[in-house]
């Protein structure tokens, strides 16, 4: 290390107003300069974490929202060098300190959650498509799924309630979101937990609908019969209209 | 890349930029930390544009000059997306953007002193050791001094004398620069190792206060920063320049009449200099 303490020192102080606001001691400053310095990095985080969370600051409001964003820069340290992964610290740490049990809103960190991930499906890196003809059987094939896609769980149904509904339906929700293969634009599902059962089973147990459709009966609490079946047929076939479903692996 | 005028690919113009509808810059400057890791549609637009110009890199978050140390990982990432996008040259600026291992996002100026170009020095050639490419160091603007106790041309020059790496020449700091800080910058200009600039960047600024300028890349350029930059040309082999634009991207044909602007400067100087050559 080159660097005298005196001049880290100096460093760290600048670094430290900016994130805190807290005015430090620096030598041979021209007065009235160093707040730029903040403001500007104030919009930077500020545009960052607005951009990717409209719905949160919607609902928060402006006064609350910009709390948030203080306490997160001056508190946390964000590691990131890539700004638009900055949301995702974001949200981990307000998430990893119950801020919204804290605030009175605890719906604020599946909101935080499904806006991030919207984010994290649009942006993440390519997964390799596997091989798949269009023509098949969905009860005797199996299946080829999209694969960028995740499946999250919600405790409050933010993905598809205003939250002052959403905040009465505390839960066990699932939302599936997944990239669309030719425009990359994020879509998502609203899913109960058998429908998450039974993609998870048929991807990644590598399984035919036939070979599971007992278990999923059994599951459901319902008779493997005809009505299974035709829900079974609504379901798959209204995901593959989706492009959640590619189609059938070539035997 | 000689004497060629690029244009920064931001997302706002990319479409535009890849239909070479208004916008027609020779080759394109990204910021890797804004491509990094990335899929989808905007890794589709970026293979289109590698595919289809010239590319150059501009880093903002290797943080040269602050005190911890480097982010060998991020740095190693880096290497990979520069040599999977062919990129023909990767600078950096001269500032530092992480404090106590925080990121900032932001320019912040380095004490100009002795150790901090001792450290300075010693970090460029390390990274340029595993990057195994120059790294051009950006003079960057900056809107006061911190406990300096050297001019900033000093600061500058030997940190680029040692560490034996490449200058980019942002013309438009320099204006800042000399207006926030009250010098000449013709005589700050004439006193840089020309012979290192391997890139110019030009761009437009914001006063904010009678004594302040803000270097935002959001505004058409001046007629002052045109002047410096056909003044600086003269005195340097021909370079690539980028036109760096940020935001304020609704006259696209004001940014391409920028583009066309410097081309005409420099075809001014640089072509007759080929020719008689």
């Amino acid at each position: 290390m080159h660097l005298r303490k005196e001049t880290i020192t100096i460093q760290e102080r600048l670094g430290e107003y900016c994130r805190t606001g807290v005015e430090l001691e620096l030598p041979g400053v021209t007065p009235g300069r160093i707040h730029h310095y903040r403001r500007l990095i104030s919009n930077v985080v500020n545009d960052t974490l607005h951009t990717a969370f409209p719905i949160t600051v919607a609902a928060l409001g402006g006064n609350q929202w910009e709390l948030l964003v203080q306490d997160f820069f001056a508190d946390g340290i964000p590691k990131t060098p890539q700004v638009w992964k900055l949301p995702l610290e974001f949200y981990q740490y307000h998430t990893g300190r119950e801020t919204g049990k804290r605030i009175g809103k605890p719906f604020l960190d599946d909101l935080l959650y499904f806006e991030w991930m919207e984010i994290e499906i649009h942006t993440m890196p390519d997964r390799p498509f596997p091989d798949f003809v269009t023509e098949g059987d969905l009860f005797n094939d199996r299946l080829v799924f999209n694969p960028e896609h995740e499946i999250i769980q919600l405790s409050f149904p933010v993905h598809t309630h205003p939250v002052r509904k959403a905040i009465d339906l505390e839960g066990e929700h699932y939302a599936l979101l997944y990239r669309m293969p030719e425009s990359g634009h994020v879509q998502f599902l609203d899913l109960s937990a058998l429908n998450i059962y039974i993609i998870t089973r048929l991807q990644e147990e590598k399984v035919t609908l036939n070979e599971i459709k007992n278990e999923i009966a059994r599951v459901a609490g319902i008779e493997s019969g005809r009505y299974l079946d035709e829900a079974l047929q609504k379901f798959l076939g209204d995901l593959m209209e989706r492009k959640l479903i590619f189609g059938f692996i070539q035997n | 890349m000689e004497g060629k005028v690029g244009l920064g690919l931001r997302r706002d113009i990319a479409e535009e930029i890849l239909d070479s509808r208004i916008l027609t810059p020779d080759f394109l400057e990204f910021a890797p930390e804004n491509w990094m890791g990335m899929g989808g549609a905007w890794k589709r637009v970026m293979d289109k544009a590698v595919d289809r110009f010239p590319i150059t890199c501009h880093g903002l978050s290797l943080s040269l000059g602050s005190p911890e140390e480097l982010d060998w990982q991020f740095i190693r990432e880096l290497k990979s997306f520069l040599d999977e996008n062919r990129v023909t040259i990767y600078s950096e600026h001269l500032s530092y953007t992480k404090s106590r291992n925080a990121h900032l996002y932001d320019l912040l100026p380095i004490p100009f002193r002795q150790d901090a170009i001792d450290h300075v020095v010693d970090r460029i050639r390390r990274v340029q050791d595993l990057l195994e490419r120059p790294l051009a160091i950006e003079n960057v603007s900056y809107y006061t001094p911190v406990a300096a106790e050297m001019t900033e041309v000093q600061f500058v020059n030997e940190i680029v004398e040692r560490a034996d790496c490449k200058l980019l020449l942002d013309v438009n700091n320099v204006y800042v620069n000399a207006f926030n800080h009250r010098y000449d910058a013709k005589e700050f200009i004439g006193a840089l190792p020309l012979e290192r600039v391997a890139y110019i960047h030009m761009a437009g600024h914001e006063q904010v206060e009678p004594d302040l300028i803000i270097d935002t890349h959001g505004q058409p350029i001046i007629d002052p920063v045109y002047e410096l930059f056909e003044w600086t040309i003269q005195k340097m082999d021909p370079v690539p320049v980028l036109l760096e634009r940020d935001f304020n991207f609704e006259d696209l044909e004001q940014i391409q009449g920028e583009l066309t602007q410097i081309k005409g400067i420099l075809n001014r100087h640089w072509e007759v200099t080929h020719a008689s050559a």
